[in-house]
């Protein structure tokens, strides 16, 4: 079976389930889907600036570090996960748990460090216009 | 920061290629170890396994998109889906190896038929001057009423270098001639071919000596004074064994000592297309290698001998250059009105000046080319009407792809991988076929001691231009199949096994492809019979001469400057070696030429004034070729006078001047008049009087299918030329007097080289055989595959669609159709398709007969023969192509076609 098969997104018979790419859906917000997105990256970035870990680790950490308000789906934390490793900024390691299990820890490298540094400025900025921008409305 | 970042992902990205599975599954395993803790949760909250797997499913939010989604952001998707769709489709080829092998040998005729026409087209029109930037080296010419193309006498290149602002430089070089080379003094020279060049010819071409130096400015500035030479690299590796010390050496050329300073490099052969010079010798030197005896080279503004080029400044354009080069042309007008009136001067690119209109061979090339992509696309057409026919077979496959998913622009891509194989091995071999074609031009043997090379071959070019004509032509057959077979209804696919969907629109394309192929086939056969007649025509009027010649005549070219003669000794010379040779023993004739007709090189022009004939306003004098002969040519040579008398010894120097013309020449100027005792003046109507003595029969004299023309002879003894071919007659074979030719030599001067000595049989065969001979059999070989793949073609189609109908006919059998209803039914499809084919191939076919007409053959009008025997044959070929399936179809029997399924 080449072809056909994997990309199968297109054509007359698709599923509504697989039509829809959610990246990480937030609560009480409608779909700001580009500006989570970027924001994802970010968040990923940050944990790892910490330590290296497995996806399991990011996802917990991503949950509790945002009390439950960022939630990302499980799935697409992976695909998000390797689009950071093929952009160079998160590298990837086969190591074993604490439990003794392989798992596959990223961490992060010097240029997702840089990136991080210059995404996380252009958060504050853009942040701070933003809630500047709020508080102009309630004034 | 880019080189961190490929340090990163390049191994990556090598990795998803070359190691797919293990990464996938290494992705596997990473989203099991997620599931297997969603699960290890949920069960911890007190699921029961069941439920904490299907929660931990819905967590994931469909598990396998997400591996897909994680697939795509590797980015080698286009090559790992490549790489499959190959996979794919060799095993797909592999099944039907049958039809894969038709394809690919179709494919590989018709691209391997194009390799010999492309790379004439290539070496004659395109290939580059091999320098840097070739791009910027114009030619400048002379323009003057009869020719656009003239060339510059020294003076004028040095006013042209002096004075033109548009250029980094201007270099002018000779033509290329024999010089007469000799290791050491009092050897007997050889010859070898050579050229005079400006001193500053290597540094503004560009061109680095692989050893040694290239000529500095001041080794061209006095006459005589450097005797200074750069080789040539094919001489120097041939000839001096590639000797590393040999800058700083001398050797002698034209009986004088030259200092070797330096060896051209192996990329540099030569500006021009067919010959490679041994050596290069700076104009200043001239004196030693002049042609014309009574001209001085570096003075006379009107001996015109000099090949003028320049390299255009960055920034300035054709345009301003010509614009320059005819105001320096108009002051060269006003100063020396005597030499320049009514000459202007025009800047041509490479290009321009390689597709002349008044040269025939680049025209060859192009005709060859366009008929060889004819048959390409002959082979296309057939290819993509086999898997026309195989797409219908596999309509149930793509439905079921189509169904699963898959989208249809990723079939197609996975259906053109397949034709796009299909053209690689096809062209691959038609890489094969390719050096064959070529070796059939590599037959030519040129009749010449000089260093010419055939400059066709197969080269990177080449090879490039059969890559992109496989791929075009993998688009072009398979293109129409993709498209179809993925268009087609699902449901009706699904359902029908391996039997077409109802419908004219689908055996329209297919009726077009073979209406294409008998058309275009006619076409070629048209243009192979054409050549053959245009041909076969040229070796009956006019070459009466030849025919005897080739079996008798010996020639053998002398050139006394090799030994620096003077005019007197060279013309005494001459005389006595034609006397003795008149009485050595079987020996019939001899005489004298310069040019023998039919030979390599060009003869050279005169211009005149004829006597009682009025003038067209626009013009002073008429041009005419001319030869320079003596008493004996006309008999040793075979070419009778038809009125008046041939030349005698008594037409000498202090006798007045004598001239003899062919008849076409007489009734050019004098029809239906006697030119006997009339008069013609050289150069201008006050010029230098001439008597017509005789009228000579009218022969081919350039090559076999010229258009007759003027010709002029005028005897040696009034017109003296150092380099004569002596022409002897002998009774029987030609080789039977070489033996005295050469004792008669060697008693008048036992150092003076036969330049070259060969039988008129080599000319014959280099005019008259060997070069239209190529054209024919490339041609022919064009033509027949053509015919043989349009047979090919019908045949399939037929066939295929008597298969197709199996049941049908069984049917209209069973209700009473007899067996002549049922040819008559298949049959009469394909006469349809034929008799289409037929009408706009003879358009076609009609269309290129008069542009070969116009081009090449000078024919005119039409050569009804041609159709007559072509048409008639390709519609009974054809038809026999039809006829054999048809036949098959009326021998089916109903009640198995009955249950043919």
């Amino acid at each position: 079976m080449g072809a056909g098969g994997r990309k199968a997104r297109a054509g007359a018979w698709t599923f509504p389930l697989i039509t829809e790419r959610t990246l990480p859906s937030v609560t009480d917000m409608s779909k700001p889907n580009d500006l989570v997105q970027g924001t994802l990256d970010l968040l990923i970035l940050k944990i790892l600036a910490f330590q290296p870990l497995h996806g399991w680790a990011i996802s917990r950490r991503l949950k509790t570090i945002s009390d439950d308000v960022l939630q990302v789906s499980e799935g697409s934390l992976y695909p998000a996960l390797h689009k950071l490793e093929q952009e160079g900024w998160i590298t990837a390691e086969w190591k074993q748990t604490e439990n003794n299990r392989r798992a596959k820890f990223y961490s992060l490298t010097r240029l997702g460090r840089r990136h991080l540094e210059r995404e996380s400025a252009s958060w504050h900025l853009l942040s701070s216009a933003i809630t500047r921008v709020v508080r102009l409305s309630e004034a | 920061m880019r080189s961190e970042h490929w340090w990163y992902t390049v191994p990556l990205r090598l990795r998803s290629i070359f190691l797919r599975s293990r990464v996938d599954r290494e992705l596997d395993e990473e989203m099991q170890f997620h599931l297997d803790r969603l699960i290890e949760e949920a069960i911890a909250e007190g699921l029961s396994p069941q439920e904490a797997r299907s929660a931990a499913m819905r967590a994931m939010d469909g598990l396998e998109q997400r591996k897909e989604d994680a697939r795509d952001t590797r980015r080698t998707g286009w090559l790992t889906d490549f790489l499959d769709d190959v996979r794919y489709a060799s095993r797909s080829l592999r099944q039907t190896p049958g039809l894969s092998l038709f394809v690919v040998a179709t494919l590989a005729l018709g691209i391997g038929m194009t390799s010999a026409p492309l790379s004439m087209t290539d070496a004659l029109i395109f290939r580059p001057y091999p320098v840097p930037h070739p791009g910027n080296v114009v030619t400048l010419t002379s323009t003057s009423r009869f020719s656009s193309f003239e060339l510059f006498s020294y003076r004028e290149y040095l006013d042209i270098r002096d004075h033109t602002k548009s250029y980094d430089g201007v270099i002018a070089s000779g033509d290329f001639v024999p010089f007469g080379y000799s290791v050491r003094a009092g050897e007997v020279a050889r010859v070898r071919g050579g050229m005079l060049v400006s001193g500053n010819y290597f540094s503004v071409l560009g061109v680095r000596p692989q050893l040694g130096r290239g000529f500095r400015a001041d080794e061209d500035q006095v006459p005589g004074r450097n005797p200074v030479v750069v080789l040539g690299p094919d001489f120097w590796k041939h000839e001096l064994a590639s000797d590393p010390s040999i800058v700083g050496k001398t050797i002698r050329l034209n009986g004088v000592d030259f200092a070797v300073i330096g060896v051209a490099p192996e990329s540099f052969p030569g500006m021009q297309i067919f010959v490679r010079p041994d050596f290069y010798v700076p104009l200043a030197m001239a004196r030693r290698f002049s042609t014309s005896a009574n001209k001085d080279f570096f003075e006379d503004r009107d001996d015109r001998g000099l090949i003028v080029r320049g390299r255009l400044k960055r920034g300035v354009t054709l345009q301003q250059g010509r614009n320059e080069l005819a105001a320096l042309a108009r002051d060269l007008e006003r100063e020396h009105p005597q030499s320049n009136r009514n000459r202007g001067a025009w800047v041509r690119t490479q290009f321009q000046m390689r597709t002349r209109a008044d040269e025939a061979n680049w025209k060859f090339g192009v005709i060859f080319a366009v008929l060889s992509l004819a048959v390409l696309l002959v082979a296309c057409t057939n290819a993509a009407g086999l898997l026309l026919a195989r797409a219908s077979t596999r309509t149930r496959e793509v439905a079921v792809r189509l169904a699963l998913g898959a989208g249809r622009s990723r079939l197609i891509r996975m259906l053109l991988t397949e034709s796009l194989l299909l053209a690689c091995l096809g062209g691959l071999a038609g890489v094969g076929v390719g050096f064959v074609a070529l070796r059939i031009l590599h037959r030519f043997s040129i009749p010449t001691t000089l260093p010419v090379q055939i400059p066709f071959r197969m080269d990177a070019r080449l090879l490039l231009a059969s890559l992109v004509l496989s791929l075009a032509s993998a688009i072009a057959f398979g293109l129409a199949p993709a498209l179809q077979s993925t268009r087609g209804n699902l449901v009706e696919g699904l359902k029908a096994a391996d039997v077409e969907p109802l419908g004219r629109k689908r055996l329209w394309g297919r009726n077009v492809l073979v209406v294409a192929q008998v058309s275009a086939s006619l076409m070629l056969l048209t243009a192979s019979f054409l050549m053959v007649r245009g041909f076969h025509n040229g070796l009956v009027e006019g070459m009466e001469f030849a025919k005897v010649a080739k079996d008798h005549v010996l020639m053998a070219s002398f050139d006394p400057r090799l030994l620096q003669y003077d005019a007197a000794r060279t013309q005494r010379f001459y005389q006595q070696l034609a006397e003795r040779a008149r009485e050595a023993p079987g020996v019939q004739s001899a005489g004298l030429t310069q040019n023998p007709p039919l030979g390599l090189e060009d003869f050279e022009a005169m211009r005149f004034v004829p006597e009682g004939v009025q003038m067209p306003d626009d013009r002073e004098t008429f041009n005419s070729a001319m030869d320079t002969v003596d008493e004996g040519f006309f008999d040793a040579m075979g070419i009778p006078i038809v009125r008046g008398r041939a030349f005698r010894r008594s037409d000498g120097p202090d006798a007045p001047r004598a001239a003899i013309v062919n008849e076409h020449f007489a009734n050019h100027f004098w029809p239906g008049a006697d030119p006997v005792g009339r008069r013609i003046h050289l150069d201008r109507r006050d010029g230098t009087p001439v008597e017509i003595l005789g009228v000579a029969r009218t022969v081919r004299y350039r090559d076999t299918g010229e258009k007759s023309l003027d010709f002029v002879y005028l005897p040696l003894a009034q017109r003296p030329v150092s380099r004569m071919t002596l022409l002897l007659r002998a009774t029987a074979g030609p080789l039977t007097v070489l033996e005295p030719l050469q004792d008669i030599v060697r008693t008048l001067d036992p150092n003076l080289p036969i330049v070259d000595t060969r039988t008129y049989m080599t000319i014959y065969r280099y005019a008259a055989v060997d070069g239209p001979g190529v054209a024919i059999n490339l041609v022919t070989i064009m033509g027949a595959t053509a015919l043989l793949l349009a047979i090919a073609g019908l045949y399939g189609l037929v066939a295929y669609n008597v298969s197709r109908r199996t049941r049908e006919i069984g049917i209209r059998m069973a209700i009473g159709a007899s067996r002549p209803d049922v040819i008559r039914l298949v049959l009469g499809k394909g006469l349809v398709l034929v008799a289409v084919g037929t009408v706009i191939g003879l358009v076609l076919g009609f269309t290129l007969e008069q542009l070969m007409n116009s081009m090449l053959f000078n024919a005119g009008g039409v050569d009804v023969w041609v159709y007559l025997v072509v048409v008639p044959s390709m519609f009974l070929v054809t038809m026999l192509a039809a006829y054999v399936p048809a036949l098959r179809a009326s021998r089916i029997e109903p009640t198995e076609a009955l249950r043919y399924e």
